[in-house]
């Protein structure tokens, strides 16, 4: 199934070379999870980052579903 | 005294006599420096009661203790009076370099009080202080002002100054220093204008004395090493500044868009961190002695927005970018140049245009009272209403009220997105349910400087909360208003304060702030002492707030009644009744928000503090 990850700022450098945005689609096996997923980028999965599904909290270990995005950046001060 | 200079400098604008006074080592102790020393001076001298606008109101400029000392940061400084947009109280922080000039002067507060018959500025240098005309300077904007005033004082000098939105009392006008940081909200910048003071030149070679220079120097590189260490893995912060939130907050759901009737922007990669660095970013810019840098320089090269500036910062990318619908980069960037040169606060202005925005394309004011349609997008219309508002020509003449009053004047109140009359910033409530009750407690109105839950609620700092739920929220939100009132009060900026210099955990979270503190000062807090008087500086303004009339901790309707339409935090609104009962009673207020008895008896206060 197809699902979309999104690397924010700095994490954009996660995704592969030639990705155009921050954002890349790709094709993940049924019943994959947040963690599994984002560990093939590289992205730090302690209190370094914060990540959501489909802008939501969620535990790192639910299973995505076909068309959800992952969403992922750096957990350093702004506002 | 060590940190501390105390004395402070008083200012009879309405005679142009200047005098000195000390400041009781314990009023220091007791209420930190800073934002806390100011609202001591207030609450003392000021009738809550009184018109912010008439001479009878003061005007404090405070710098805190650890402002011109090596801790990373330590360059802040405050603008406290009663607020002529809120009706309550102002205290608006800012960095650059003017806090640490302004403490090298030898004060540690600047109290002007009256009004001076004809423009003024004041000029110290130490103990040469003096009020001068100015005249040749009333009608500048602030880059030529601060250009004016250096060249006819020292360029050593730095300068705080208005524009000419406060000289013609708007109610967003901000004070800038250094030509491009502002104390900006709540209208300080009229209260200025209202007393005829143009500008402050400080200058000086007094440092604070430290108490224990070796530890603080050993702890500020410890600190500031911390940083730096982030800094070379990669930082958001020195890479983009705020500018990388936008995409942040639009994957929340909570990117404020066309005046809060959206939660997500369909065109926010054009106003972005990456847009404006790939576009128009020169180098950064960082504040005196800071090691994080979010500060950026830039430049539209050419065409019909052509300028030259810093920022914009995320603030300012989210009300007059997206709160208005303006996708259009170099539009947007040449907005916050305006702003800062007629010295406007960004949210302010870009939130009471939006409200116009949705008022016009609603039909509830009407083309010919503005003078030209003003729909969401039209990016020269905005720019054409910034510059309305800072002259009060026509139409701007109602937008300079802010959108409380625009929107009760055309009689859709409903419109306006305020707490306490003031705009909200960047960050939806309804999707983040601690900046709801935040905003609607906040002693100054709507505002993230009060003590900025989206730390923990969109940027897990130092812990991730969930956004969208409400539990905890009441303890969360206390929390970070008492330690913004410390940091504010201490001279730090929050920026490093938050992520480095406090703990995870909320038990001794404040530890290596008051060794700073302590180091510098000699004062030896302990971190529950120094919470105390935290809490003391926020009860003081508390009540001073309350007796001004500004009793009503509410939300406005939209944030209530009118569930977000898309995004993640799609159906919802903001949950206060859940979160308010819990934070009075955990603030030790009754249930109509007045600080008990026996909370004031316990902070060392009284009812009539």
């Amino acid at each position: 199934m197809k699902i979309n990850v999104k690397l924010i700022a700095t994490y954009q450098n996660l995704l592969p070379v030639g990705t155009s945005g921050n954002t890349i689609e790709i094709e993940v096996p049924s019943g994959s999870t947040i963690s599994q997923i984002l560990s093939c980028f590289g992205v730090p999965q302690d209190d370094t980052s914060v990540i959501v599904l489909n802008g939501l909290t969620v535990d790192l270990n639910t299973p995505v579903s076909e068309g959800d995005t992952i969403a992922a950046f750096s957990a350093i001060a702004g506002g | 005294m060590n940190g501390w200079h105390g004395k402070l400098l008083r200012v009879d604008l309405t005679n142009q006599t200047t005098s000195v006074e000390d400041i009781d080592p314990k009023v220091c102790r007791d209420f930190i420096g800073g934002r806390g020393v100011a609202m001591y001076y207030i609450s003392k001298e000021v009738d809550p009661l009184v018109d912010p606008l008439a001479p009878e109101n003061k005007l404090v400029f405070a710098t805190g203790p650890l402002t011109a000392t090596p801790a990373p940061t330590g360059n802040r400084y405050m603008v406290v009076t009663k607020s002529p947009l809120t009706g309550a109280l102002a205290h608006s922080n800012s960095g650059g370099e003017f806090p640490t000039w302004m403490k090298r002067t030898g004060f540690d507060l600047f109290i002007f009080e009256g009004r001076a018959k004809e423009p003024v500025y004041l000029f110290v240098n130490e103990d040469q202080v003096e009020v001068r005309s100015a005249a040749h300077v009333w009608g500048k904007d602030t880059h030529e002002t601060t250009d004016m005033l250096k060249a006819e004082t020292s360029d050593e000098a730095r300068v705080a100054c208005i524009g000419p939105a406060g000289e013609n009392l708007a109610l967003m006008a901000s004070i800038m220093n250094d030509k491009h940081r502002a104390a900006a909200r709540s209208g300080v910048g009229a209260v200025m204008g209202s007393k005829n003071l143009k500008a402050v030149v400080a200058m000086g070679n007094k440092n604070p004395d430290l108490h224990d220079p070796t530890a603080m120097r050993d702890l500020s590189v410890d600190t500031s090493k911390n940083v730096g260490a982030d800094v070379k893995k990669g930082s958001n912060m020195r890479i983009y500044g705020t500018s990388y939130v936008p995409q942040v907050t639009n994957t929340l759901g909570i990117f404020p868009t066309y005046n809060f009737q959206q939660g997500t922007f369909e065109h926010t990669k054009n106003i972005d961190g990456d847009a404006l660095k790939n576009q128009y970013l020169i180098r950064h810019t960082p504040c005196y002695r800071c090691p994080l840098s979010c500060g950026r320089l830039t430049e539209v090269p050419d065409g019909k927005y052509k300028g030259k500036g810093e920022g914009p910062e995320y603030e300012t990318i989210s009300s007059l970018g997206s709160g208005c619908g303006v996708s259009d980069l170099a539009a947007l960037v040449k907005a916050n140049y305006l702003c800062n040169e007629y010295g406007m606060d960004t949210i302010g202005t870009g939130m009471t245009i939006a409200a116009a925005m949705e008022m016009y394309e609603k039909g509830y004011i009407p083309e010919g009272v503005i003078g030209q349609p003003l729909k969401f997008g039209d990016h020269d219309a905005m720019i054409a209403m910034i510059k309305k508002m800072a002259t009060r020509e026509g139409f701007g003449d109602d937008l300079a009220q802010g959108s409380y009053r625009l929107c009760e004047k055309y009689g859709h109140p409903e419109i306006a997105v305020t707490t306490r009359k003031q705009e909200f910033p960047g960050y939806d409530p309804r999707g983040s349910q601690g900046m709801g009750l935040l905003y609607a407690t906040s002693n100054k109105g709507a505002s993230h400087m009060e003590g900025d839950v989206a730390y923990e609620e969109v940027f897990g700092v130092p812990v991730k909360e969930n956004p969208l739920s409400t539990d905890g929220k009441a303890e969360l939100v206390k929390h970070f208003e008492d330690s913004f009132a410390l940091i504010d009060s201490s001279g730090l900026c929050v920026f490093v304060a938050i992520r480095y210099v406090f703990s995870k955990d909320r038990l001794i979270f404040p530890l290596r702030l008051s060794e700073m503190m302590n180091f510098t000062t000699g004062a030896g807090y302990t971190p529950e002492e120094i919470m105390k008087a935290a809490e003391r500086v926020y009860n003081l303004e508390r009540m001073f707030v309350l007796k001004a009339g500004s009793t009503e901790d509410a939300l406005p309707h939209r944030m209530l009644h009118e569930p977000l339409p898309d995004g993640p935090a799609r159906g919802k609104v903001v949950e206060l009744d859940k979160m308010l009962p819990e934070f009075y009673q955990l603030r030790g207020w009754d249930e109509k928000g007045w600080p008990t008895k026996e909370k004031l008896e316990e902070l060392g206060l009284t009812p009539n503090s």
